[in-house]
C-alpha cells in the first residue's frame, strides 16, 4: 500500500504525477483499495493507470461513489444523469465525501484539497472535478442550486406563469424540476375534463430555464451582466414532444448552452417524467442584452414551424410573450 | 427522594448475548474461556480469554465485520464505532426492547445516556500506524470517534438521537459503576426520567494483551481454572469484551408506562485508596469505605445484605484486599452475606465490568437466584470467615451489593434491592 500512495502535492498539475510505469504491486495495492466496488470499476482504474486516458475516469468516480452508498440508493446510479445530487439523492454526507476523496486520491494518485471538495454537489461536479483535475485544467465554477424564492427573485417571469419549482445551474447547462399541480389556470381548458400540459407551456418552461442560465452569467462575459429586460424568445428547432404529462408528473427540464454569441443564446433542451423522455428541442435560442448596453431586441425571423401537439409554437410572438410576461 | 428501577437490560458477553443465556450460565455456572486464536502463537505467554461469540469484529476495516442475524447496522454507523460500539448497540437495541420503550421514550430531554470503555486500542493503533505509514490524510474521517475513550457515548447519544445528558466515565474498572451511580444520582435529583447506563469493551488482543507487562493476567492454559477468584492458586485475571446496557428509570416513569421492573437501585457510595495508581490497597480500606457509604446512604444495615458480587478478579493481591475489607464489615456471623465473584465465569471487563454485574444482580433479584463463585479447589485462606459461596443458590436476594475497583485506587459499591 505505502509504495501505491505518493500523493501530489500543490495544485494541479497533468497526470501522471509520477513517472514510475504501472508495477504489478501497484496492481495488487489497486485491487485491495477497490475490493468492495464493482469489477467494472477496477477494470477502468487499471486502464487509467496504465493509459493515463481520461475516458476511464467516470467509470472509476462513478464505481467509488456507488461503493460508498447505500445499497438501496445504488439503484439511483444506474442511469445517474449528471444532475444526480450526492446529498439529497445518495444520501452521501461530508464524512462519506471524505471517505470516497480518500479512496479516488489512492485510487488515482491525485490530492485533494478541502477547500476543493465544498462546491462538489451533484455527480456530474464530481465527474468534471475529477476530469479537470487529471487535465491539469483550470476548476469549473460550482454548480448553483436555486430554489423557488430565489427563481422569482431573479427572473422577469413571476407566477402565475413561472414553470421551475427549483433548478441548478453550472457551466455545463442547467437543471430545473416543476411538478405539474393540475390548478395550472390553463388546464381547465387544455382541454375539457381532460388536463394535459401544453407542449407550448413545456417549450416555455425550457425557455424559462434558458432565461435563468442567462441571468445567472455563468458563461457570458467577466464582467458584464445580463438585463432581464433584454431576454426574449427568438425562435426554436426540432421541438418534438414524447409523452403527455399530466397533474401529479414532475418534469425534469435540462438544458445546454450550443451557441452564445450576445445578442443571441443558443441551447439544446429536454424534458424528462422520470426515466421516461417527454419532449425535446434541439434548438432554443433567445436573444439577450447587458444591462448598461440596454436596446430593444432585434427580431430574428426565418424560424421553421414544429407542431407539437397539434399546438403551433413557431411563431415567437406568444412565447416572446411569454418568457417576457 | 423519589425511587429508582431498573427496567430493561441487554447484554452482549462472553456467556451469552441476551438475558435468557446469560441468567442460565450464571445459574448452571457455564464459563465463557476458550484457548483464545490471537493469543495462541509461541511469544504470546497468555493463552486464554473470554471472547463474545457470534460477532467476527478482529479487521481493522468495520466493513470486514459480521454481526449475529438478528442485528442491521448500516454501514455510515458502523464506520464510526469501535467493536465494542458495536456490542454496545446490540445491547442497546435489546434494552430498549426489554423496557418497551418507544423512539419518543428514548429520544427527549429527559432521557439520558452515561457510558464508558476504555477506548479501542486496536483502531487507534491501526489509525496512527496508517498514518505514520501513509501520510496524516490517509487517517480514516471517523478514526478518532471510534478508537478514543468516549466512543460508546459519542455512538449511541447520536444514533440513538438521545436528547438528555449524556457523558463518558474514566476510572477504568470502576467506569460502569460510576456511570451507574451518577445515573441514579441524576434521577434523584429530579434532572432525569430516565437514563441508559452503557459499559463496554473490545476484549480482543489489544485490549487484554499490554496488561500482561503488569503481570496482571492469568497464564493458565486450561480455560477451565484460568480464572479462580478467592482460589489460593489464583494467577490473574482473564481478558473479555463485550456491551451491556441497563434502562434506569424513576418510579414515577415506571407508573406512567406501566413497565416491569428487575429491581430498585437503593442508591451507591464511592472512596478512593489515595494509596497507588495501579494496585489496591492492602487492607483494601476505600473499597471498605465505598460499602460503608453505600450503606449508609441507603440506611441498609449490615445484616440485611443477602449477596455480594464481589469485584475479585482472580488477581493474588486484588481479591485479597477485598476480602479484607469485606471482613471488617460483614463481621458477626448474622452478618454473612452470600458473596460470589462471576468473574470466574466471564473473566475481566474492566470499563464493562460494573455494569455487567450490576446487570447479574439485577437478574439474581428478578429470578430468585445467588450465582456461585465458581473454580475454587482450594479456598485462599484469607477469605475463611467469609461465605464465599461455591455453587449458586436458589434463594431470593433482597439486598444486594456489587463491588468495582478501579486503578488509582477508585472504589465503587452499588446497592440494590427487591422491589
Amino acid at each position: 500500500m505505502a509504495d501505491a500512495v505518493q500523493p501530489i502535492s500543490g495544485t494541479n498539475k497533468p497526470f501522471p504525477a509520477s513517472s514510475k510505469p504501472f508495477a504489478p504491486e501497484d496492481e495488487t495495492a489497486l485491487r485491495e483499495a477497490l475490493k468492495r466496488c464493482s469489477p467494472s470499476t477496477f477494470e477502468a482504474a487499471i486502464q487509467f493507470r496504465k493509459t493515463c486516458n481520461p475516458e476511464h475516469l467516470p467509470a472509476v468516480v462513478i464505481g467509488v461513489i456507488e461503493r460508498f452508498v447505500e445499497p438501496d440508493l445504488r439503484v439511483k446510479l444506474k442511469d445517474a444523469d449528471d444532475d444526480l445530487r450526492l446529498i439529497e439523492d445518495l444520501g452521501i454526507d461530508s464524512l462519506t465525501m471524505m471517505e470516497i476523496v480518500i479512496l479516488v486520491e489512492d485510487v488515482l494518485q491525485m490530492s485533494i484539497n478541502n477547500d476543493e471538495l465544498r462546491n462538489l454537489r451533484t455527480v456530474g461536479d464530481v465527474k468534471m472535478f475529477i476530469d479537470c483535475k487529471v487535465r491539469g485544467l483550470p476548476l469549473p465554477k460550482p454548480t448553483k442550486f436555486l430554489p423557488i424564492e430565489q427563481i422569482a427573485a431573479i427572473m422577469p417571469i413571476q407566477p402565475p406563469f413561472l414553470f421551475l419549482n427549483e433548478a441548478s445551474v453550472s457551466s455545463s447547462g442547467a437543471n430545473a424540476k416543476y411538478k405539474i399541480t393540475g390548478q395550472e389556470f390553463f388546464l381547465q381548458g387544455h382541454f375539457k375534463d381532460n388536463p394535459i400540459m401544453p407542449a407550448s407551456i413545456m417549450l416555455e418552461a425550457l425557455g424559462q430555464l434558458g432565461v435563468l442560465f442567462l441571468l445567472e452569467g455563468i458563461v457570458t462575459e467577466p464582467g458584464k451582466i445580463v438585463s432581464p429586460a433584454t431576454i426574449f424568445f427568438t425562435g426554436c428547432e426540432g421541438v418534438r414532444a414524447h409523452r403527455l404529462c399530466r397533474p401529479g408528473d414532475i418534469l425534469t427540464l435540462s438544458i445546454k448552452p450550443k451557441r452564445m454569441k450576445m445578442p443571441l443564446a443558443t441551447f439544446e433542451g429536454a424534458i424528462r417524467v422520470g426515466q421516461e423522455k417527454a419532449a425535446i428541442a434541439e434548438e432554443i435560442t433567445l436573444t439577450f442584452g447587458y444591462s448598461e448596453a440596454f436596446a430593444p431586441p432585434p427580431v430574428v425571423n426565418g424560424v421553421e414551424h414544429s407542431a407539437v401537439n397539434g399546438v403551433e409554437v413557431g411563431s415567437p410572438t406568444p412565447l416572446r410573450a411569454a418568457v417576457n410576461a | 427522594m423519589p425511587k429508582v428501577f431498573i427496567t430493561g437490560l441487554g447484554f452482549i458477553t462472553s456467556i451469552g448475548n441476551d438475558a435468557t443465556s446469560v441468567t442460565r450460565s450464571l445459574r448452571e455456572l457455564r464459563h465463557g474461556f476458550e484457548l483464545y486464536p490471537p493469543f495462541q502463537s509461541p511469544e504470546i505467554p497468555v493463552k486464554v480469554a473470554a471472547p463474545v461469540r457470534g460477532f467476527r469484529l478482529d479487521s481493522t476495516d468495520p466493513e470486514d465485520w459480521t454481526f449475529p442475524a438478528p442485528y442491521k447496522i448500516k454501514r455510515e454507523i458502523v464506520r464510526g464505532m469501535a467493536p465494542h460500539g458495536i456490542y454496545a448497540w446490540c445491547a442497546m437495541q435489546q434494552a430498549i426492547e426489554d423496557a418497551r420503550l418507544t423512539e419518543d421514550d428514548v429520544s427527549n430531554a429527559t432521557t439520558g445516556l452515561y457510558a464508558a470503555s476504555g477506548g479501542s486500542p486496536q483502531l487507534m493503533g491501526h489509525m496512527l500506524q496508517r498514518m505514520h505509514t501513509l501520510g496524516v490524510m490517509k487517517c480514516s474521517p471517523l478514526g478518532i470517534v471510534a478508537s478514543i475513550s468516549g466512543t460508546v457515548n459519542f455512538n449511541l447519544v447520536a444514533h440513538f438521537k438521545i436528547k438528555g445528558t449524556s457523558c463518558g466515565f474514566s476510572s477504568a474498572c470502576a467506569s460502569s459503576s460510576h456511570a451507574l451511580g451518577f445515573a441514579y444520582d441524576d434521577l434523584v435529583l429530579g434532572r432525569q426520567k430516565r437514563m441508559f447506563v452503557v459499559g463496554a469493551e473490545d476484549g480482543n488482543l489489544d485490549a487484554i494483551l499490554p496488561f500482561a507487562g503488569m503481570r496482571a493476567l492469568s497464564l493458565q492454559t486450561d480455560p477451565n481454572v484460568a480464572s479462580r477468584p478467592f482460589d489460593a492458586n489464583r494467577d490473574g485475571f482473564v481478558g473479555t469484551g463485550g456491551g451491556v446496557v441497563l434502562v434506569l428509570e424513576t418510579e414515577d416513569e415506571v407508573a406512567r408506562r406501566g413497565a416491569k421492573v428487575y429491581c430498585e437501585v437503593a442508591g451507591w457510595g464511592q472512596a478512593s485508596d489515595g494509596h497507588n495508581v495501579a494496585i489496591s490497597h492492602p487492607e483494601g480500606l476505600g473499597l471498605r469505605a465505598a460499602i460503608e457509604n453505600a450503606l449508609r446512604f441507603t440506611q441498609t444495615p449490615v445484616d440485611a445484605v443477602d449477596y455480594i458480587n464481589a469485584h475479585a478478579t482472580s488477581t493474588p493481591i486484588g481479591d485479597e484486599s477485598e476480602a479484607k475489607a469485606l471482613k471488617a464489615i460483614f463481621k458477626t456471623p448474622a452478618a454473612r452475606p452470600a458473596i460470589s465473584s462471576t468473574k470466574a465465569l466471564t473473566g475481566h471487563g474492566l470499563s464493562l465490568a460494573g455494569a455487567m454485574e450490576s446487570g447479574f444482580c439485577a437478574l439474581a433479584i428478578r429470578d430468585g437466584f445467588m450465582p456461585g463463585s465458581a473454580h475454587i479447589t482450594q479456598l485462599d485462606p484469607g477469605c475463611e470467615g467469609l461465605n464465599i459461596i461455591r455453587s449458586t443458590l436458589s434463594a431470593q436476594p433482597h439486598v444486594v451489593l456489587n463491588n468495582v475497583s478501579g486503578f488509582g485506587g477508585a472504589n465503587v459499591c452499588l446497592v440494590f434491592k427487591k422491589a
